[in-house]
């Protein structure tokens, strides 16, 4: 926590060196309030992308990468005549990589539009960041509730997500947890990143409206290694199950070492949609097997039309399935800046195109259309994609055997 | 009469030279005390933890202790002989912990792990042994040497700089990703005695540690090389005048130093199940804390230090800051770790047992 305030402390100075400051222009044929991009004639659309692409979690953002180049293929690489270029900056899904992958966006010259990031721990300094410098940030896997929140701040006006938001996701947990499999009793584990603390108070909100109980909320570091006193004190309480949305390494320390803490052989362990990967499986080791995550429904009937066309892709390109389970949604949020820049784009006889930004922004939030993840539209807070929860169980400790259906297999609902 | 007034004298004036900076480090160290106290009482009395589970805490403290005391070794002999604070040294642990997972998972797959537990055992301690004494020899020769002579902070940067050097090349040759070590069975089980369990692979880590501890406290205090480093640790140049060949002394306190820490990259990748090129870096760090809480260049002091950090990381949040109605005090555990290290080294500078060498130069 502390770091996330020192980034977000300093963001305004970061600011200061360097980065464009939006400002009201008439440049071309378009007027805008907060500033206009002119792109001459036969030079590139830029396009900025953030996501963690190093580290225990990098799977997450290589998968969204990937997603966003086959939609960059898809529309031929060029966009009214000018190719469009990427420039991916691995955030590392903290607070201080997301302060500066949005610098750099930031003061990138001529920088459209960002997609991502993957962690709602980056994009919480990252968007009002590139806010002020007048770039619209579309989200792909950032989940936490306060990003599209009605009593958001207005830095973070230009942000909107094709992803869904954690309200959603808790309520599901907790849903299933209580009802369907019966646990009583609970603890929750965050790791005080932004989705794991959110997450964890939206689902206790909802347990204990249900009538279950949260025996005690715990934390740890993302970094910590000896879960072993912390789960000698969870045994303590004797909850029924234990609910810790937080990231691959921390996460597979807890489930390995539950294994070796007596008083813990008849509690759950539950864990969040961040443990989607085969390098979680490969960090968990056998403890893997069995262990349930919380995830949004991506199995391809209840996916958009073009789910099937969008996986045989990306299949064909990398040689394998998806690595990680927000690639539809990455690949919906290239989409939507895509139709929102040929909405507000305009050509002069010379060849250059203009895109004013506030008018960028109006058109990615009102843009409708179906989505390979779903429908897609946006809320007035930025809140664009549908949820469908489900629960997904892990069958094999082999990684390789990883692709949703395979490893793990839909436990829920029936 | 006069005696009072001699005996007040030395009184008033220290009074006298109270300042509020006084004052405020008393005050601190007043409120760490009642912070400790306080919350002990109150959690003895609301006992939430049987004596089952207060042996569990105990167990898991003395198990990272002794981690911690096996890299803090490095770093307190190779401080007492170059004056080197060498932070490259959890880096040298992580090394042995990656070699250990090269030899120890292909035993796992093949069983051998599970029907050899001591050859297995042996061969995964004896190559992570060699890979992180090659790489502590190779650093002090390629990296360090050259800088024995430098003054100010360069020795230091350099041992930061290799630091990094050692995790990018881990990471460009082995991935970012978090690798699973091996678990064998006879490690997943517990010896019993009534009521209390102990993990065997715990049992194992600190048994061994333990042992490897002393030997190597034997080899410094008992055989000519050792007296060689410890002599040098006194004066290198006057060892150097006395015969002593200072460049053989260090080479020998590297490959201590490394040995010491390939086998705590193994018991740690054994206990906690995961290596990654990141791992040495935070274990580095406490243990550094550990050795400077024992006082730094003291190798009884560097065991202590460690034994007692890791003890404070397990039992102090459930103790002190639970009984404070503190929640979630696992999160705050560095917190009271390095807050009873600073503590300690406000009451005692010189560190629990003191830096032997210094003292005695002084």
């Amino acid at each position: 926590m502390a770091r996330h305030a020192l980034a977000m402390a300093l963001a305004p100075v970061a600011l200061l060196l360097g980065m464009q400051i939006a400002a009201a222009a008439t440049v071309g044929p378009v007027t805008d309030p907060i500033g206009v991009i002119r792109i001459p004639k036969g030079a590139p659309v830029m396009i900025g992308a953030y996501m963690v692409l190093s580290g225990p979690d990098t799977a997450l953002g290589e998968d969204e990468e990937r997603a966003i180049k086959i939609g960059v293929n898809n529309v031929g690489g060029k966009l009214l005549g000018h190719p469009i270029a990427l420039d991916f900056e691995d955030d590392q899904c903290d607070a201080e990589g997301g302060q500066t992958a949005a610098t750099k966006l930031a003061s990138t010259p001529n920088m459209v539009i960002a997609l991502g990031p993957a962690c709602s721990s980056s994009a919480t300094p990252a968007a009002p960041i590139l806010w002020q410098a007048g770039i619209t940030d579309i989200g792909t896997a950032c989940t936490a509730p306060a990003l599209t929140a009605p009593d958001r701040k207005p830095e973070y006006d230009g942000f909107v997500r094709t992803v869904y938001s954690d309200n959603d996701q808790g309520a599901s947990d907790a849903d299933y947890l209580y009802k369907a499999e019966g646990y009583k009793t609970a603890v929750t584990v965050h790791d005080g990143s932004p989705y794991a603390e959110q997450l964890v108070t939206v689902f206790g909100n909802d347990y204990e409206k249900l009538g279950g109980k949260v025996l005690s909320k715990e934390a740890v570091a993302p970094t910590d290694v000896d879960m072993h006193p912390l789960l000698t004190r969870i045994a303590s309480e004797k909850p029924d199950v234990v609910y810790f949305p937080i990231f691959t390494a921390a996460a597979a320390q807890i489930l390995r070492q539950s294994k070796e803490v007596p008083g813990l052989e008849h509690t759950a362990f539950f864990g969040g949609s961040a443990l989607l990967s085969a390098d979680f499986i490969q960090a968990a080791g056998p403890a893997v097997v069995g262990f349930r995550i919380g995830y949004p429904d991506i199995s391809a009937s209840a996916m958009g039309k073009g789910y099937p066309k969008f996986v045989a892709e990306y299949k064909k390109d990398y040689g394998e399935g998806p690595i990680s389970g927000y690639h539809a949604n990455a690949y919906d949020a290239f989409t939507l800046a895509y139709k929102a820049i040929m909405k507000v784009s305009k050509t002069d006889k010379a060849g250059n195109l203009y895109i004013g930004r506030k008018a960028l922004r109006d058109a990615v939030f009102a843009t409708k259309f179906e989505g390979i993840s779903g429908p897609i539209a946006c809320d007035a807070y930025g809140e664009c994609s549908q949820f469908h929860g489900t629960v997904l169980q892990f069958t094999s400790a082999d990684p390789k055997t990883f692709g949703v259906g395979k490893n793990p297999i839909k436990i829920w609902p029936k | 009469m006069s005696a009072t007034a001699i005996d007040r004298g030395p009184w008033l004036t220290a009074l006298a030279r109270i300042n509020a900076v006084d004052i405020v480090l008393w005050a601190l160290r007043i409120g760490v005390l009642l912070v400790v106290v306080v919350g002990t009482i109150n959690e003895l009395i609301k006992d939430p933890y049987t004596a089952a589970q207060w042996f569990d805490f105990l167990m898991f403290g003395l198990t990272l202790g002794s981690i911690y005391a096996q890299i803090a070794l490095g770093y307190t002999m190779v401080y007492g002989v170059l004056r080197l604070i060498n932070f490259a040294h959890g880096d040298f642990m992580m090394c042995g912990a990656f070699a250990g997972y090269f030899v120890a998972t292909p035993l796992e797959n093949s069983g051998f792990l599970d029907t050899h537990p001591v050859a297995g055992m042996a061969a995964i301690l004896a190559v992570a042994i060699v890979v992180s004494t090659t790489i502590a020899l190779l650093t002090e020769r390629i990296a360090y040497r050259p800088f024995r002579r430098a003054g100010g902070l360069a020795p230091l940067i350099c041992a930061i700089g290799v630091s990094f050097f050692l995790e990018q090349t881990f990471r460009g040759m082995f991935g970012s990703d978090v690798k699973a070590y091996p678990s064998p069975s006879w490690q997943r089980s517990a010896f019993q005695f009534g009521s209390l369990q102990i993990p065997r692979v715990d049992a194992l880590v600190i048994v061994l540690a333990v042992l490897f501890m002393g030997l190597l406290y034997l080899i410094v205090q008992r055989t000519r090389m050792g007296t060689a480093m410890r002599a040098t640790s006194e004066d290198p140049e006057a060892a150097a005048l006395m015969g002593i060949d200072v460049n053989k002394v260090v080479v020998f306190t590297f490959i201590l130093g490394g040995a010491m820490a390939g086998i705590a990259g193994v018991f740690y990748a054994f206990v906690y199940k995961q290596v990654y090129f990141y791992m040495g870096f935070e274990p580095g760090v406490k243990a550094f804390g550990a050795a400077v809480l024992g006082g730094i260049g003291n190798i009884p002091g560097a065991m202590l230090g460690g034994f007692f950090l890791g003890l404070v990381e397990s039992i102090g949040p459930s103790v002190f800051l639970d009984g404070l109605g503190i929640p979630a005090p696992y999160q705050l555990r560095d917190l009271i770790a390095f807050t009873l290290l600073i503590m300690v080294l406000i009451f005692r500078p010189q560190g629990l047992l003191g830096e032997r060498m210094a003292k005695k130069r002084a």
